[in-house]
């Protein structure tokens, strides 16, 4: 029996599907078996992401529609063999599944994994109420900017009202040289206001433009961003890591480093 | 000569408007011929039907009703009573008893407001929890939340200017009491280090927000404000 985890936001580009190709690819690193669900009908990057747009055949409205088997859409994943895509459709619109829909094709999925993540697109109306049909649990990402956080909170408001029993909260690109200025949140206000438990939280890193344009996620490599994910994932198996220490010491040793670097 | 009976329709039904003066058999001759008239535009219609113009008996409605309903395909429901006096009465004294009720009972909700989520209540409520940007609070009585207000609160929603709203950590974005509306001020650019707050320190400031001359005054909770409430 799997876990199924719908990871939303409400407000769009603040990282779900980034979050979800990396704790994916994290779990399936852990020896879970692990499918991806991409429900953003008409615009998906989840398959973009991940580097396998150039395997899909067939994709998620098809199956829901019967024209294929579900084996024949699910892409094995080049790295992994225990992690798998269900792509999206680029060609059709959210109205083409039904959250009816949804459940059964999560059902069908239950007994084969571990773990079944969704990734749902931005908004509140048919995408997001499809991809929470059929969720056991939720991850809410969110950025420390004061939009995202309201976003955010709506959505929470939505995840409750439809008994979702666990909500917990990845506060994405942090950025420590803006917080320390007083220019951007820190953890704490997030959390005061939006009252979740906080989950992970990943720092603003260059590598991950580099990683998501290049379809490979950098989860477990060695970069700050690598290493949050990585802790994220042993917290969705219920192990408790302490939280990266995210501030730079901002030593002479490192200013030196910072200058034979950038030679 | 001006017609004696006019037919005017309006949300409710139709309005019969008629003559005053006119002999009661004639007029209800003419009645009847008019809605004759407009068979085909009322036919098998279910309506509610009103009189003006002219007092008429008790008797004198029914004999009305029975001819249209017998004559005619129209069905008459009901009467309304169109006494605006009545009407204005009977308005004041309900809404004088909800005042009264809003003043007196309150109801507690348990729980945060989230961002879009309206708590709508008829008489005085106490939030035990936060309201967070984006929620509403609505009541016709007073608000307190034992909690943070960052979001907005309507008091005293029946135009009640007396009603307050407290707050343990008060931030609203708008709060009205009555027909007063008044909004958080613009946020101004700080240049200065924000203190590092930590999440078990938030300042507790209770503070109360009442209409004085006509403008929304936010002040800290003394024991003499709370008298003159």
């Amino acid at each position: 029996m799997s876990e199924v985890i719908v990871i939303t936001s409400g407000k769009g580009g603040v990282g779900k599907t980034t979050t979800t190709a990396n704790v994916g690819t994290g779990l399936a690193q852990l020896d879970k078996k692990v499918v991806l669900i991409d429900t953003d009908i008409g615009l998906r990057n989840l398959d973009v992401v991940m580097g396998l747009e150039n395997r899909i055949v067939y994709n998620l409205v098809d199956v829901v529609e019967g024209n294929c088997r579900m084996k024949q859409a699910l892409i094995k994943d080049k790295r992994y063999p225990n992690l798998s895509l269900l792509p999206s459709a680029q060609t059709k619109d959210k109205s083409a599944v039904s959250p009816e829909q949804m459940v059964k094709v999560i059902d069908e999925l239950r007994d084969e994994f571990d773990y079944i993540l969704l990734d749902c697109p931005a908004g509140i109306e048919q995408g997001f109420k499809n991809a929470i049909a059929g969720a056991d649990r939720a991850l809410v990402v969110t950025t420390p900017e004061v939009s995202a956080i309201r976003d955010a909170d709506r959505i929470i408001g939505l995840l409750t009202a439809n008994e979702i029993a666990r909500v917990d909260l990845i506060v994405n690109r942090l950025r420590m040289d803006m917080v320390k200025r007083g220019d951007m949140m820190n953890i704490g206000d997030v959390t005061d206001i939006l009252a979740i438990n906080l989950i992970g939280a990943v720092p603003d890193d260059e590598q991950i433009v580099i990683s998501t344009n290049q379809g490979e996620p950098l989860v477990g490599t060695d970069c700050k961003a690598g290493i949050a994910y990585a802790n994220i994932c042993h917290r969705v198996l219920g192990e408790d890591v302490p939280f990266l220490n995210l501030e730079e010491k901002d030593g002479m040793w490192n200013k030196l480093k910072g200058m034979f670097k950038k030679n | 000569m001006s017609k004696p009976v006019m037919l005017k329709s309006n949300k409710y039904g139709i309005n019969l408007i008629l003559d005053e003066h006119m002999d009661f058999e004639e007029l209800l001759k003419c009645i009847l011929d008019k809605f004759k008239e407009s068979e085909g535009f009322f036919k098998n219609a279910k309506m509610a039907i009103s009189f003006e113009g002219r007092k008429l008996t008790q008797e004198e409605e029914f004999r009305i009703i029975e001819t249209i309903t017998d004559n005619t395909s129209v069905n008459i429901i009901c009467i309304l009573d169109n006494d605006a006096l009545k009407e204005e009465l009977i308005r004041q004294k309900v809404e004088r008893f909800e005042e009264e009720q809003a003043g007196k009972t309150g109801e507690f909700y348990k729980g945060t407001l989230r961002s879009g989520q309206v708590l709508d209540c008829e008489s005085s409520i106490i939030i035990l929890g936060d309201i967070n940007p984006g929620a509403k609070v609505i009541s016709k009585g007073n608000i307190v939340v034992l909690g943070a207000l960052k979001g907005n609160a309507y008091a005293g929603a029946n135009g009640n200017e007396q009603a307050f709203v407290a707050a343990l950590v008060m931030d609203p974005i708008q709060i009205k009491i009555g027909d007063v509306i008044a909004r958080s001020a613009d946020k101004v650019q700080e240049g200065k280090k924000r203190k590092k707050k930590h999440s078990a320190d938030v300042e507790v400031d209770p503070q109360v927000a009442i209409v004085k001359d006509g403008n929304i005054y936010i002040e800290p909770i003394t024991k003499g404000l709370l008298n003159n409430i």
